[in-house]
C-alpha cells in the first residue's frame, strides 16, 4: 500500500466512512424538510381555522341582525384591535361602512357557502417612509342586499416565523452535514489507521520478525480483540516455530553422532583386512545401528505429529481397564528384574482420550522405572481420581534425578545416562510430556516419597 | 506361498522379492497400481504386498476396488505413513495387516506367512487347536499338554492361541504386542520376552520336546 497522509483515503474502513457520513447528512437533511414541512403546514392550517371562526361568527351577526348588526360587530372588533384580523365592509355601492383599506382589493368571489380563501397584499406607508407590505389572506362575500364584506387575517407574523425556520434549517443542514463529514473523516482515519497497524504488524511478521505484537488498546473493542487473537496466534507460532528449530536441531545432533560412528566404523573395516567373517560381522553391527537411527527417526516424527495435534483420535476411554493391561504387561518383567511391582489402579476411571498414545505414554514411565531401578527396589503404579484430574503416577524407589535436571530430562534427546548403557532413543519423557499436553493435562517430574526415587505424575481432566 | 508385490519403487521390491523368495516363497511384482490391480484379479494370490502410494492409483483405492470386486486375496499394506490413523484407514479398505516402512526383513516375511494362513484357516470354524500333543480347546477354554491340564491367564491363554494358530511361523515381538496386546508401539524394555518366558516355562518346562523356540533377531516360533 502507498503510503502518505492521505493514503488512508483509499481504505475500505475511510469509504465506508464517507458513505456513512453522507447518508447521515442525507437523513438529517430529510428530517429538517420534514420538520420545516410540518410547522410551516400547522401554522397555516390554524389560520385557516381562525380565519374561518372570525367569519362564521360575522356570519352569525348578519343572519340575526341584518346589515345594523354586522356593523356594530365590526365596529366593536376594530376598536378592540382584535390581534391580526383585518376588515371591510362595503355597502352596494362600493362605499366603505367600517374598514380601513382604500377599497376591496379583489372582486367578491363567493357567495354564502362556498368558503374560498383569496391571497392578495396590502401596501401602507412605513414608520419610515419605506412601503411596509403585509399579505394577508382573506374571504370576501357578497351579502344579500349587494355589500361586501372581507374579513382577512395578516401574514405578515405568520410570515416571520416561516422565514425564522427557514433560516434555521438553511443554517442548520449544511453545519450538519460538514459536522458529519468531520466526524467521518476523523473516525474513518481512526479506523484506517487501528486496521493498519494490525496490516504493519503482519507485514512484520511475514518479512521475518515472529517477535513482533501488535498494540492492543484499552477499550476493548473489535479491533483489541482482534488484536489480542493475532497476539495469540503469533505467541503459538513463535513456539511451534521454535520448538520446531530445536527439533530440527536435535535431530540433527542426534543422527549425527550415530551416523558419524557408523562411517567410522566402516572407515575403520575398510582399512583392515577384509575376510568374510568380519565383513559379516561389520554388516550385522551397521544394520543395527542404522536401524536404531531410523527408530530414533520414527520417534521423532511421531512426537512431532504429537505435538502438531496432528496424531491422536480422543474418544471416551476405559482407563482403568487400559491401566490394568499395562500392569499386567509390566509386571513379569519387573518381577525378572527382582523389583517389588505394585499396582494400585482406583476403578471406573474414565476420561477422554486417544487409547495408543496415552498407552504409550504410560508404558514410556513403566519402561524408564524398569531399567532405571536396581534390583531389590520397587515400583509403584498408581491410578486414581483426583478431584477433576485422573492421575497416574508411576513412582519408585531407585537412584532418582537430581531436582536440578528434574525439568531438563522432559526435553527431547536429554538423557542423563551419558554411557547410553541402556537403549533408548531419549524421547519417552518428551513424549509423555507432548501426550499430556494433547490431553490438556500435565506432566511433572518429582523426587519420591521420603526423597528418594522418582516419582512420575500424568495429570489428566477427568471425564465430567 | 504366491506372493504379488505391488511397490514402484524397483530397489523397494527388488528387495522385498528378495527376502520372501529367500523364505521359500514365489513372487510376482507389479509397479504401479492399475497393473497390480488386473494381476491380482487374474491369478490366484495367496498374498498381497500393497504400497500405500503408487503411481496411477493409490493403494488404499487398489485395495477397496479389489474387496468390493469380490477379491478374498488378504492383503499387507507397506507405507512410510506408520500412525495409528493410516493404520486403521488400511485396515478400513480391507486391508488384513498393516507394516511401517522400514521394516525387519523377518518382520515382513512373517506377516506374510500369518496371512496365508489365515485364509486356509478360514473356512470351518475351528475349536480346537493342535501342536503335538500341546492341545487348546477354544470353546472350553482348556489346554493340556499330553495328559497334564496346563492352566493359563486369560493373557497368556490369547498369546498361546495366536501362537498356535500360527504354528510352524515365525511370529515377531511387534506381531504379538500388536495383535495379542493391541498395542501399536515398541516398549523399549523386553517385555514381551518375559511373557513368552512365563508361558514357555508352563507349557515346556516339565517336558521333553520343546514347542515353543526363539528365533534369533526375529522372535518366535510353535513347532512340534
Amino acid at each position: 500500500m502507498k503510503s502518505g497522509p492521505f493514503a488512508f483515503v483509499r481504505t475500505t474502513t475511510f469509504r465506508l466512512a464517507l458513505v456513512y457520513s453522507i447518508l447521515f447528512a442525507l437523513f438529517s437533511a430529510g428530517l429538517l424538510a420534514y420538520l420545516f414541512q410540518a410547522t410551516v403546514g400547522a401554522m397555516r392550517a390554524e389560520s385557516k381555522t381562525r380565519l374561518e371562526a372570525e367569519f362564521r361568527t360575522l356570519a352569525v351577526a348578519w343572519n340575526t341582525g341584518g346589515p345594523t348588526r354586522l356593523e356594530q360587530s365590526l365596529l366593536e372588533r376594530v376598536l378592540v384591535d382584535l390581534r391580526d384580523f383585518t376588515y371591510q365592509f362595503e355597502d352596494a355601492n362600493g362605499r366603505t361602512i367600517v374598514g380601513d383599506m382604500p377599497n376591496m382589493p379583489v372582486q367578491p368571489l363567493e357567495e354564502f357557502g362556498t368558503p374560498r380563501v383569496v391571497m392578495f397584499e396590502i401596501e401602507r406607508p412605513g414608520p419610515e417612509g419605506g412601503a411596509n407590505i403585509t399579505p394577508i389572506e382573506a374571504r370576501i362575500v357578497k351579502l344579500g342586499d349587494g355589500s361586501v364584506l372581507l374579513v382577512g387575517i395578516k401574514m405578515d407574523e405568520r410570515i416571520r416565523q416561516v422565514n425564522r425556520i427557514t433560516r434555521v434549517v438553511a443554517t442548520a443542514a449544511p453545519i450538519g452535514f460538514l459536522l458529519a463529514l468531520i466526524g467521518g473523516f476523523f473516525s474513518a482515519r481512526y479506523a484506517a489507521h487501528r486496521a493498519e497497524s494490525l496490516t504493519k504488524t503482519a507485514e512484520g511478521v511475514m518479512s521475518g520478525d515472529l517477535s513482533l505484537r501488535a498494540p492492543v488498546g484499552a477499550s476493548g473493542d473489535e479491533f483489541d480483540r482482534l488484536a489480542e487473537n493475532l497476539n495469540a496466534m503469533l505467541e503459538k507460532l513463535e513456539t511451534l516455530m521454535a520448538t520446531t528449530r530445536h527439533a530440527g536441531d536435535s535431530i540433527a545432533h542426534d543422527l549425527r553422532s550415530p551416523l558419524s560412528r557408523l562411517r567410522n566404523q566402516l572407515e575403520a573395516r575398510l582399512r583392515g583386512p577384509i575376510d568374510e567373517v568380519s565383513a559379516r560381522e561389520t554388516l550385522a553391527e551397521t544394520v543395527e545401528e542404522v536401524d536404531r537411527v531410523l527408530a530414533t527417526f520414527n520417534a521423532i516424527l511421531r512426537l512431532s505429529r504429537v505435538h502438531a495435534g496432528a496424531e491422536g483420535t480422543l474418544v471416551d476411554l476405559n482407563l482403568t481397564e487400559l491401566c490394568e493391561e499395562l500392569a499386567e504387561l509390566f509386571e513379569p518383567a519387573c518381577e525378572d528384574a527382582g523389583i517389588a511391582f505394585t499396582a494400585e489402579i482406583s476403578s471406573d476411571l474414565s476420561l477422554v482420550g486417544d487409547r495408543t498414545l496415552l498407552a504409550q505414554a504410560v508404558s514410556n514411565l513403566l519402561d524408564n522405572a524398569v531399567k532405571y531401578t536396581p534390583s531389590g527396589e520397587r515400583i509403584l503404579f498408581v491410578a486414581r481420581r483426583m478431584e477433576a484430574a485422573v492421575e497416574i503416577s508411576v513412582q519408585d524407589t531407585g537412584p532418582g534425578i537430581p531436582t536440578a535436571d528434574l525439568e531438563r530430562v522432559k526435553e527431547r534427546f536429554v538423557r542423563l545416562d551419558e554411557a547410553r548403557t541402556h537403549p533408548g532413543s531419549g524421547l519417552g519423557l518428551a513424549m509423555a510430556d507432548a501426550v499430556a499436553e494433547l490431553h490438556a493435562g500435565a506432566f511433572t517430574l518429582t523426587r519420591g516419597n521420603h526423597d528418594t526415587g522418582l516419582k512420575a505424575t500424568l495429570s489428566l481432566p477427568a471425564k465430567r | 506361498m504366491h506372493v504379488l508385490v505391488i511397490e514402484d519403487d524397483r530397489e523397494h521390491a527388488d528387495f522385498i522379492e528378495k527376502v520372501l523368495c529367500e523364505a521359500g516363497h514365489s513372487v510376482e511384482t507389479a509397479d504401479d497400481g492399475a497393473g497390480g490391480l488386473s494381476r491380482a484379479r487374474e491369478d490366484q494370490f495367496d498374498a498381497l504386498v500393497v504400497d500405500r502410494m503408487l503411481p496411477k492409483k493409490p493403494g488404499l483405492q487398489l485395495v477397496e476396488e479389489f474387496r468390493n470386486g469380490g477379491g478374498t486375496t488378504p492383503a499387507l499394506f507397506l507405507s512410510a505413513l506408520s500412525d495409528v490413523d493410516n493404520r486403521v484407514e488400511g485396515l478400513q479398505v480391507g486391508a488384513d495387516d498393516y507394516l511401517a516402512k522400514p521394516f525387519a526383513p523377518e518382520e515382513l516375511v512373517a506377516r506374510v506367512e500369518a496371512l496365508g494362513r489365515r485364509q486356509t484357516s478360514g473356512e470351518p470354524p475351528v475349536t480346537v487347536l493342535r501342536v503335538g500333543d500341546l492341545e487348546m480347546d477354544l470353546l472350553g477354554r482348556k489346554v493340556t499338554r499330553g495328559e497334564t491340564k496346563i492352566d493359563l491367564q486369560p493373557r497368556e491363554f490369547k498369546l498361546l492361541e495366536y501362537l498356535m494358530r500360527h504354528a510352524g511361523q515365525t511370529v515377531t515381538r511387534t506381531m504379538l504386542l500388536e495383535k495379542v496386546w493391541n498395542y501399536h508401539f515398541d516398549p523399549q524394555t523386553n517385555v514381551i520376552d518375559v511373557h513368552i518366558s512365563r508361558l514357555r516355562a508352563k507349557i515346556d518346562k516339565e517336558f521333553e520336546q520343546q514347542l515353543l523356540q526363539t528365533v534369533r533377531g526375529a522372535g518366535y516360533c510353535l513347532q512340534a
